[in-house]
């Protein structure tokens, strides 16, 4: 699409028509300063397609202050190789006519013919809004609107879909996006986001499981009560059939008899008890006698048993008394000889003393007299060490200084031997008798002299030759020597020697004197260690102590010569001792016995005494007699009880008293069961009958069937719901899937492009574009890694760009899809600096190769270099048109940050 | 000459769980104004008597309301009526006759006849011989006694018995409750009236079933009528008419809708059923959106003319045109979703019927829409 020729009239500040001609493709740039009538150009154009001409909100369109004018606006474009002509008159005299070519439409038909052109809409009434504007809404940017891509992308989104849809075979759909809100919308009423029931049906489910429950409760009922009335049909026949015949009787008579054959048989029993307790005491009264007879033979033969006791006794008792002499003289044999004992003992203690003491004595006069040599040794050392240590000073020397003078006499006898290297060599062979002087020394013969300096030569006759000689050398051994000589003397005089050889035989001296010292000290400590005095001391103590023992050993008694050891007597006394203690034990334990035995013997004599009484007592014989009487009476009676109780025994047995008792027992338990089965049979009956009388009242299962068929309702309210609600959520999740595939379809393309202007400002940047075709995040290489902002986090220069580079974007997208694009820039731009606005301007050419655009700015200097003749709005105002001059711009302009 | 006006089935208490509310009670309703016509049919015809061959309710425990209107139900005939225990209201221990007893509810001139015995009518010129159910089912022939009664010489032999007659009802051959097929012969029966089958029946020139009074099945078998009953004389063969007294008619339609022009047809054989009816529809088969849009506006219409009129529509798959999809608007990825759902809508699983509701509602939105846009342009046109 071209826009060729445009022109205004009574439009705003245009009052008198202005009209643009020749407009290129490419970029017409539009320059003048503020109110020029840039926006105004722009709002024309804009009303020119907006607005409905018979809109009557569009006064602001007029003039200031002139309510009849009639703007008016003619456009004229090329496109798909026609000419169109657009004019359109506002509010005073309204009228739209488009001519394409040859044809001609007028009034909504050419407004909609344009609306779906360039894919926008109107309003339903009153102005033109954001949302109407569509496409161009997206592609004419309002000043300082050119950051803001959200959204007049997202108005221009569905259009944009249809457009774009188009080159993508048809698969955009024109209201998709209305029907999945609409989707979204009734299965909001069923669902929530996440698939949860929401309120209404949620209360239909619930509502369901509890009529659920009430009717599974209420068949559990019914189902009861139908066991209940089954239950009181058993009983009653159960009545009828069995109770009726009162079977419970026969038991009963049945039991009588039983319990009149027992109490015979009881009574049985009951004579026999008394029988076998009659044959139990005559039982007992015979073994009583029996055991009197034979109480009577056995005392005889105890009487006979202690007579036996009582002489044993005696003849223990005499026993004992005969060993008592023995034991007493074995005690007195024993006393003597542990006094002998003790005795010898004593004697052999005196012996051990004097026999230590004589050993003392000895040994302390052998050492009194080593003392005595040795003190006598020690005393002469001492003078003699002491005769040494007087000669030690004058052969004392120190040993460094001799050191020093040593390496001093060296260092002469070395400095002779490098003079006589050095010095000049005088050889002389003289005439006989003639001599000559040498220094001050005469010579004659032959020889040689060594000049160490300088001589003279004294040739007697002749004159004199001076001798010099060579070298510094000479001269400076001399004076070595010279200082040497002085050291050499210095020394000899401090160790007071005359020459070297004396000073070591001193030295030599010195030591030989130190180790004789040394040698007589040792001695001298190996006699007295302590010293002389102590040695002194000690002899004089051993003789005072030697004094005493002799004293002591003087006091001691004679001993005789064959005194046993002091051991062997101690042993003996030993011995003697437990003898005696052994003969004195003895004889108490004898002692002892001796008592027991008398006492043994004097009850052996009592019992004898009491039993033989006893014995000879008098009635004894009649006692024994009727003793053997009774007891044959009772044998008898004995016999008689035996035959009576055996008989009767036999008849008990044949009767069966047990079998009897549980006769009775079983029978009347069997009578007794039934009637409390007949009674509680009978119970149960009236209970069944009053609980089921209560339970038919409440029309238990009519109730269960209207309940069957509340939920058999809700049951089908709930699927039907659930079917719904399945079928909006699959509607949802089929329309959004084709929604998002055709999105993916369109995505690739726009990013395309985006990515072509991108390059030209962020070399490798990136700028993501979502599922509603909206750019959304700018991803640029930074360091090693990648900086990523979302659009609305950018600095608002950079949104600029960002801005206008998504909607060059879109334009190449529609132009791909055989879409008219018009760009309109009302001052695009001024936030961006300098180097970035060259990268735009590098942009926006490369666009206009393919997109007419129209620029408005009040900044003329930073489009120079756009490659775009500047149109000057003033001149064109005053109808004159040409181009205009940047310089005044300029001069204004500085930093172009403002709006103009 | 008796006369006899002989029934079966009434089954008083039973509930319609399948309908609206508004309908089931109506149809409850019904139940009870069966009684009333056939009280109001005796009262007319002069009958000595009504037979009522078992079933009379639905359930055994019933509200004290449900039983006082039955027995109300029959005040419009004063003459006896003779009223069975069937399989349903079986002479238990405890059973909705003792209750109605109990509740005194039964009037004097109903005769329960809740023991097998004998009852004789001499000044009516008929002995009866009941076979009631003592137990909810029996396997045993409860009329088999009916051969070895006797009866007071010349007086009619009336048998009454609820149950299967054998070898007679294919569809509940290993059915309880059996019947012998020649009972009438064998026990001598004048006439022997039949309860439990809910069609009209006729086993023999004696042995009839009669029949529900007020159908309540989808069964086409003559149900909605009673049988009035004259014998001349013992031996004589009865005459038997049959007067209808149902007040709904239940009807079943299937269909199966293959081309366009099906949906024109099956619409002229609804219109032609009887008003007032209660239809269960069940649609098979195929149908554009266009077609299943004048469906649904048809059935609205006949669900308004019919007590009840239930459609099962879930075998039928919605085939969209290109000219529904056309008209519908449903260009670019809407359109791919239709046919996605046309599809998934093959088959009969849960996944099937999902997506057809999903596809009918898409229809509907669409139409909407379309509608909606088309009244907004009119309106801004404006």
């Amino acid at each position: 699409m071209k826009l060729t020729r445009l022109r205004l009239d009574q439009l705003k500040q245009f009052r008198q028509p202005l009209e643009i001609r020749d407009l290129t493709d490419g970029i017409n740039l539009f320059v003048g300063p503020n109110e020029s009538g840039k926006s105004t150009l722009v709002r024309a154009i804009r009303a020119a397609f907006f607005e409905r001409y018979k809109s009557s909100s569009v006064d602001d369109l007029q003039p200031w202050g002139d309510t009849s004018a009639t703007p008016e606006i003619e456009l004229e474009f090329d496109w798909q190789g026609e000419h169109w002509t657009l004019n359109k008159r506002f509010l005073g005299k309204k009228r739209c006519d488009l001519k394409v070519g040859s044809q001609h439409f007028s009034g909504e038909e050419a407004e909609e013919k344009l609306a779906e052109m360039l894919g926008y809409q109107f309003p339903g009434r009153g102005a033109s809004k954001a949302e109407h504007w569509g496409i161009p809404g997206l592609l004419w940017v309002e000043q300082g609107a050119v950051q803001d891509i959200q959204g007049p992308v997202s108005h221009a989104g569905e259009h944009l879909q249809s457009a774009l849809g188009q080159s993508l075979g048809e698969v955009a759909s024109s209201g998709g996006d209305e029907l999945i809100a609409r989707v979204e919308k009734e299965r909001a009423e069923l669902l929530t986001t996440t698939g949860k029931e929401t309120k209404d049906y949620k209360k239909v489910l619930e509502d369901y499981r509890h009529s659920r429950e009430r009717l599974d409760a209420l068949n559990q009922s019914v189902e009861q009560y139908r066991q209940q009335v089954d239950q009181l049909g058993v009983l009653i026949e159960q009545k009828q059939t069995i109770d009726a015949a009162r079977p419970w009787e026969e038991q009963r008579r049945k039991a009588d008899t039983a319990k009149t054959q027992l109490n015979e048989v009881q009574r049985w029993q009951s004579e026999q008890r008394q029988d076998q307790q009659a044959l139990d005491n005559c039982r007992q009264s015979q073994a009583v006698y029996r055991q009197q007879l034979k109480d009577f033979e056995n005392q005889q033969h105890q009487l006979t048993q202690r007579a036996e006791d009582k002489a044993k006794a005696e003849a223990q008792l005499q026993e004992c008394r005969d060993r008592r002499p023995q034991l007493e003289k074995r005690r007195a044999d024993a006393e003597k000889a542990y006094e002998q004992a003790r005795s010898r003992r004593e004697q052999a203690r005196h012996q051990a003393e004097r026999t230590r003491l004589q050993q003392q004595i000895d040994e302390l006069a052998d050492r009194q007299s080593q003392q005595a040599d040795a003190l006598k040794q020690a005393t002469e050392l001492q003078v003699a060490l002491k005769k040494l240590h007087a000669q030690q000073p004058d052969k004392d020397i120190d040993p460094a200084a001799l050191a020093q003078l040593k390496r001093t006499e060296q260092a002469l006898s070395e400095l002779v031997i490098r003079q006589k290297a050095l010095a000049t060599r005088l050889n002389y062979e003289l005439e006989p008798e003639q001599s000559i002087t040498v220094g001050d020394e005469a010579v004659t013969g032959e020889g040689e002299t060594l000049l160490v300096e300088a001589t003279e030569l004294h040739i007697p006759g002749i004159g004199r030759l001076r001798i010099q000689p060579g070298g510094t050398d000479v001269a400076d051994l001399l004076r070595q020597q010279e200082a040497l000589q002085s050291e050499q003397a210095n020394l000899q005089r401090r160790l007071d020697i005359e020459s070297f050889e004396e000073g070591e035989q001193r030295a030599a001296d010195s030591q030989r004197l130190a180790q004789a010292i040394k040698h007589e000290q040792a001695r001298l400590d190996i006699l007295a260690p302590k010293g002389v005095d102590a040695l002194r001391t000690t002899a004089e103590q051993d003789g005072a102590r030697l004094e005493t023992l002799r004293a002591q050993w003087a006091q001691l008694p004679e001993v005789q010569a064959d005194v046993t050891s002091e051991e062997n007597a101690e042993a003996d006394l030993e011995a003697a001792r437990a003898e005696l203690k052994r003969a004195e034990d003895a004889l108490n334990q004898h002692q002892q016995q001796q008592g027991l035995a008398e006492q043994a013997s004097a009850n052996a004599h009592a019992e004898w005494d009491k039993l033989n009484a006893e014995l000879q007592a008098p009635d004894r014989k009649a006692r024994e007699e009727q003793a053997n009487k009774e007891l044959t009476e009772l044998k008898a009676r004995e016999h008689q009880l035996t035959t009576a109780i055996d008989a009767r025994q036999k008849q008990i047995d044949a009767a069966q008293p047990e079998v009897l008792e549980q006769d009775i027992e079983r029978f009347t338990k069997s009578a007794n069961a039934m009637e409390t089965q007949a009674r509680e049979r009978a119970q149960n009956i009236r209970d069944l009958q009053v609980r089921l009388e209560e339970q038919g009242a409440q029309g238990l299962e009519e109730k269960r069937d209207e309940e069957a068929q509340i939920n058999q309702r809700l049951a089908q309210r709930r699927d039907e719901l659930t079917r719904r609600a399945q079928a909006l959520d699959l509607l949802l999740k089929l329309l959004k899937d084709k929604r998002q595939a055709l999105t993916r379809q369109l995505q690739a393309p726009l990013q395309k492009h985006l990515n072509h202007y991108l390059k030209l400002l962020f070399p490798q940047a990136h700028l993501s574009v979502d599922e509603n075709l909206m750019p959304t995040t700018l991803t640029r290489p930074q360091g090693t890694g990648e900086e990523q902002g979302d659009l609305p986090s950018l600095s608002y220069g950079a949104r600029e760009q960002m801005g206008l580079i998504s909607r060059l974007a879109y334009a190449d997208l529609l132009r791909e899809a055989g879409k008219p694009t018009l760009i309109i820039l009302d001052d695009a731009l001024v936030h961006s600096d300098s180097q970035r606005l060259d990268q735009m301007k590098r942009i926006l050419f490369d666009a206009a190769r393919r997109h007419q655009v129209l620029l408005f700015s009040c900044h003329p200097e930073n489009w120079r270099d756009l490659g775009a003749t500047p149109k000057d709005l003033q001149a064109l105002k005053v109808g004159y048109s040409a181009p205009a001059s940047g310089d005044r711009g300029a001069e204004r302009g500085g930093a172009a940050s403002s709006n103009c | 000459m008796p006369r006899f006006l002989h029934t079966a089935d009434w089954q008083i208490g039973r509930q319609y769980s399948r309908f609206a509310e508004e309908d089931a009670s109506i149809l409850a309703d019904a139940r009870f104004t069966a009684i009333e016509t056939l009280a109001a049919l005796a009262t007319e015809q002069a009958v000595d008597a009504v037979l009522v061959a078992g079933d009379v309710f639905d359930a055994q425990n019933l509200s004290d309301r449900t039983i006082h209107r039955t027995f109300q139900a029959m005040a419009g005939f004063t003459g006896p009526w003779l009223l069975l225990p069937g399989n349903h209201d079986a002479a238990l221990a405890e059973s909705v006759w003792t209750h109605a007893q109990r509740l005194s509810a039964v009037p004097d001139n109903v005769d329960l006849l809740l023991t097998p015995e004998v009852r004789v009518y001499q000044d009516l010129g008929f002995a009866v011989l009941p076979a009631p159910l003592t137990q909810r089912q029996t396997y045993n022939d409860l009329t088999e006694w009916f051969d070895r009664a006797d009866t007071p010489e010349g007086l009619l032999r009336i048998g009454l018995a609820h149950g299967s007659v054998e070898g007679q009802l294919a569809e509940e051959i290993d059915s309880t409750n059996p019947i012998a097929a020649d009972r009438a012969a064998t026990a001598r029966l004048d006439y022997l009236a039949l309860g439990d089958w809910h069609g009209y029946k006729t086993i023999d020139a004696r042995t009839r079933y009669s029949g529900t009074p007020e159908q309540e099945r989808f069964k086409d078998n003559g149900a909605g009528q009673a049988l009035i009953v004259d014998i001349e004389r013992p031996g004589a063969e009865p005459q038997v008419q049959s007067h209808t007294t149902g007040q709904f008619q239940w009807i079943k339609h299937q269909d199966t809708l293959a081309v366009a022009s099906d949906i024109e047809r099956l619409m002229t054989e609804l219109d032609a059923l009887p008003p007032r009816s209660v239809v269960d529809l069940t649609l098979n088969g195929e149908v554009d959106l266009s077609g299943y849009q004048t469906l649904l506006h048809y059935l609205g219409g006949a669900e308004a003319r019919h007590r009840s009129f239930q459609s099962h529509l879930s075998g039928l798959n919605l085939i969209p045109t290109e000219e529904d999809i056309a008209a519908l608007h449903a260009d670019g990825y809407v359109g791919e979703v239709i046919g996605e759902l046309r599809e998934r809508q093959e088959g009969q699983g849960e996944e099937a019927d999902t997506a057809r509701t999903a596809l009918a509602i898409l229809a509907g939105m669409l139409r909407e829409n379309g509608t909606t846009s088309e009244s907004e342009q009119v309106e801004s046109a404006k």
